[in-house]
């Protein structure tokens, strides 16, 4: 039995309406329709208490919407034909994570769209004759990590994809999204997700990056795309996880990071939102999610102290709000029509709650920045044993991911194995 | 709306019928056998990147070429090679820079969301106007300069459109920074903050003019304007008390540039305005203000060392009303901050 339900927790925009608090209420009108779906009828005389047991994780409809999706798309995805790589990477990470198999012939249909993005240059594409993209190689080589195997691993050219991020890298320590492209902290992590997994991390292809994410903290706590502008939960969680790879999380203000993380947590809906004062929205149950997982190894808490955000509110938000149970698959928010990309993040946000995956500060390797220590520092994080906490029926659970790498974490651990068996960069190319 | 270049998409002949093209051998979409997602383009929206494949992989600097980038885009403004070969195609082709720029205010009321067109608008502004040209001018004349007039407005417009749009409010810092417009923006930030008090965006480029590019690190503010910020922050906390943004805003401010003003300044005010009978149950009920007292217990026990234990253990005591009354979803949160103040 959960806790009470209750509207003390609704927004009090102190009789001052504005833009932002007509949009807030209107979604907590909204939400708590269906929160009421969940409360136990037997308990009115208390005020109504939730039954969690309600709370169901519609997978089959889930898995159908994703099937559904890799059979063929309608002629509005033109909009996403430059991020083809993404559409392959929501798809398997979303089927994977619900352990809904992904058998040969979609993995040699993955590897045969995948390889073709790549160019000979270094880097793949958002689609055919694209120009190499930051993000485009991000979700294609963590597609191929879901398809895994020796030759979905060879499938990428690393020497190639070494000189090609060298190209985009500049001189303060940021990427270029592409040539000629913008500029953000979603390229360091982009970049350094990719070198870390591949084996090609140099002191060259990391200098000045920890500092850029520093310098992107604003004055609230969270981090922004750039100094200067607003923290955002995305961006938090990118510059974070990069910090995370180069064992440097330690350049940031932790105490401001948590405040402004901790406040994201939306009282009444559960979720969470983005930016301050902005609605809730269930991609950030990862965003965020995984930026408070990545917290605990920074601050030294164990799985004892236990996360600093409530994890079945944010899986009750998931849950009754983001499933959309006519079509399948997972939105940003009750109103709004379900998509690929909310469906992966609202997944890894909920398995992210619902396990423990963490490192335990006794057990953490030693502090080090060396590039040496990437492979066994990332590979450290795990799910805890008794640190579960699963809304609804225990077959919600779905499996444990990598805060820093975003998949589920045997097919990461065997990537990993695979390309640390390699020589390392310098070696191959002297 | 008539855009150059796609005003006849709907229903237009088809390119391969037309003796402009005659010259082309369409380069079709290869994705293999059996690829996963496949989308399900329209003829138009296909044709044209046959088209356009195949005069990028010739490398064409050409009007027709210029006139495809444009139908690519507005089906898909996401598709940053399309924007990469037209950013060449314009500048080869010396097109008229104010015609662009209009087609680009087009596109982005169309899709507000999208990255490309804001970095595309940024390098036509840096042609029409050399920065290192306009810091020579005084900073009345660069705003009153046609081409940063011009950007103004457009972000005005963008911004009442969607007043936190993400990219607007990152472009404007772009270009207050780039033509160094300092002076005329604590106006418009004000402006919106009368608008929406709540508007984060509105207070974040706040901080951002407070600091006109200096690197936070190393800044040290003027005490005058420190004092200006509080009195500003302060007064808009009493119009709507529970609003996270002004706190977040002067409490980050003071925590990096003025710690100690937090409890000779901030907190006279506050406690000042929880005390008055306006005010007293917005402030006492609102998480904000109770944080706020973490923070400043905290800052003077510090300052204050003959009165430290008595200083966090109030600061302890306002973690323990956040965590049991005023903030109850940030109970974690608030039991560990506790225990960051022994």
């Amino acid at each position: 039995m959960a806790p009470l339900f209750s509207f003390h927790f609704r927004y009090d925009d102190n009789m001052h309406e504005t833009e932002t608090s007509r949009k807030q209420v209107d979604v907590e009108d909204t939400i708590g329709r269906i929160y009421q779906r969940f409360v136990d009828p037997g308990t009115a005389a208390q005020g109504g208490v939730i039954d969690d047991s309600r709370y169901r994780l519609m997978r089959g409809k889930h898995e159908q919407f994703v099937r559904d999706a890799l059979h063929g798309l309608s002629s509005e995805f033109a909009v996403l034909d430059a991020s083809q790589p993404w559409l392959a990477f929501w798809c398997l990470n979303s089927l994977d994570m619900m352990g809904s198999e992904i058998g040969p012939q979609l993995r040699r249909r993955a590897l045969d769209t995948v390889r073709r993005f790549q160019v000979a240059s270094g880097g793949f594409a958002g689609g055919d004759r694209q120009l190499p993209h930051l993000a485009g190689s991000f979700a294609a080589v963590m597609a191929l990590v879901l398809v895994g195997g020796r030759e979905a691993y060879e499938a990428i050219d690393r020497m190639a994809m070494y000189s090609w991020l060298m190209k985009m890298k500049r001189a303060d320590g940021s990427f270029e999204m592409h040539a000629g492209g913008e500029v953000d902290v979603r390229g360091i992590y982009c970049a350094l997700v990719i070198a870390s997994l591949l084996n090609i991390m140099t002191p060259e292809l990391i200098a000045g990056s920890a500092d850029f994410v520093a310098r992107c903290q604003t004055c609230e706590g969270g981090i922004g795309p750039f100094p200067g502008v607003e923290a955002h939960g995305g961006y938090t969680v990118c510059g974070l996880a990069a910090l995370e790879i180069l064992g440097r999380t330690d350049v940031l203000d932790l105490g401001r990071l948590a405040r402004w993380l901790s406040a994201r947590q939306l009282a009444f809906e559960g979720g969470f939102n983005g930016r301050t004062n902005k609605l809730v929205d269930g991609c950030y149950a990862y965003w965020v999610g995984g930026a408070f997982t990545l917290l605990q190894k920074a601050l030294g808490r164990s799985q004892r102290d236990g996360y600093l955000y409530e994890r079945a509110a944010l899986q009750r938000y998931v849950l009754a709000c983001c499933q959309d149970s006519r079509m399948g698959g997972l939105r940003d928010k009750p109103g709004k029509s379900p998509d690929l990309y909310h469906t992966m993040y609202c997944l890894l946000g909920l398995s992210l709650s619902q396990h423990y995956t963490g490192v335990e500060p006794e057990e953490a390797i030693g502090d080090t920045t060396a590039i040496y220590s990437v492979p066994a520092r990332m590979m450290q994080w795990g799910p805890l044993p008794a640190g579960a906490e699963i809304v609804g029926v225990q077959s919600n659970a779905i499996k444990p991911v990598h805060p820093v790498y975003s998949v589920p974490l045997v097919p990461l651990a065997k990537c990993v194995q695979y390309f640390y068996s390699l020589p390392p960069l310098v070696a191959s190319l002297g | 709306m008539r855009i150059e270049g796609s005003e006849d998409v709907e229903g237009a002949v088809p390119l391969s019928q037309q003796e402009e093209w005659a010259d082309v051998t369409p380069l079709p979409q290869d994705d293999g056998e059996n690829p996963v997602c496949p989308i399900a383009y329209t003829d138009e929206y296909r044709e044209t990147m046959d088209y356009l494949r195949a005069v990028m992989a010739r490398g064409e600097v050409s009007q027709r070429a210029l006139a495809l980038t444009t139908r690519a885009i507005e089906t898909n403004p996401g598709h940053y090679t399309a924007w990469t070969y037209r950013k060449r195609l314009v500048e080869e082709l010396a097109v008229d820079i104010g015609g662009e720029l209009e087609w680009v205010s087009e596109i982005s009321e169309m899709y507000p969301k999208n990255y490309q067109l804001w970095h595309h608008r940024e390098a036509l502004v840096e042609r029409l106007l050399d920065p290192a040209d306009a810091l020579k001018m005084t900073e009345d004349e660069r705003i009153a300069h046609p081409t940063i007039r011009r950007e103004l407005q457009f972000l005005a417009n963008a911004i009442d459109e969607e007043s936190k749009n993400f990219h607007a409010w990152s472009y404007r810092q772009w270009l207050i920074a780039k033509y160094g417009l300092w002076g005329q923006e604590l106006a418009f930030v004000d402006t919106m903050i009368n608008q929406d008090v709540r508007n984060n965006s509105a207070w974040n480029q706040r901080y951002f003019v407070v600091l006109q590019g200096q690197d936070p690190a190393t800044v040290t503010l003027d005490a005058g304007l420190v004092l200006r910020e509080i009195t500003y922050a302060v007064e808009n906390i009493k119009s709507a008390p529970n609003n996270e943004s002004p706190w977040s805003y002067v409490v980050g401010l003071l925590l990096r540039h003025a710690p100690a003003k937090l409890h000779t300044e901030l907190m006279p005010r506050i406690s000042a305005l929880a005390t008055a009978e306006d005010y007293h149950l917005a402030m006492t009920t609102t998480p904000f203000y109770w944080s706020a007292l973490v923070d400043i217990y905290e800052q003077q026990a510090k300052e204050q060392p003959e009165r430290r234990a008595e200083l966090l253990g109030q600061a302890r005591s306002a973690c323990d009303s956040l965590a049991a009354e005023h903030d109850l979803i940030r109970g974690k949160y608030w039991r560990y901050r506790k225990t960051m103040l022994a």
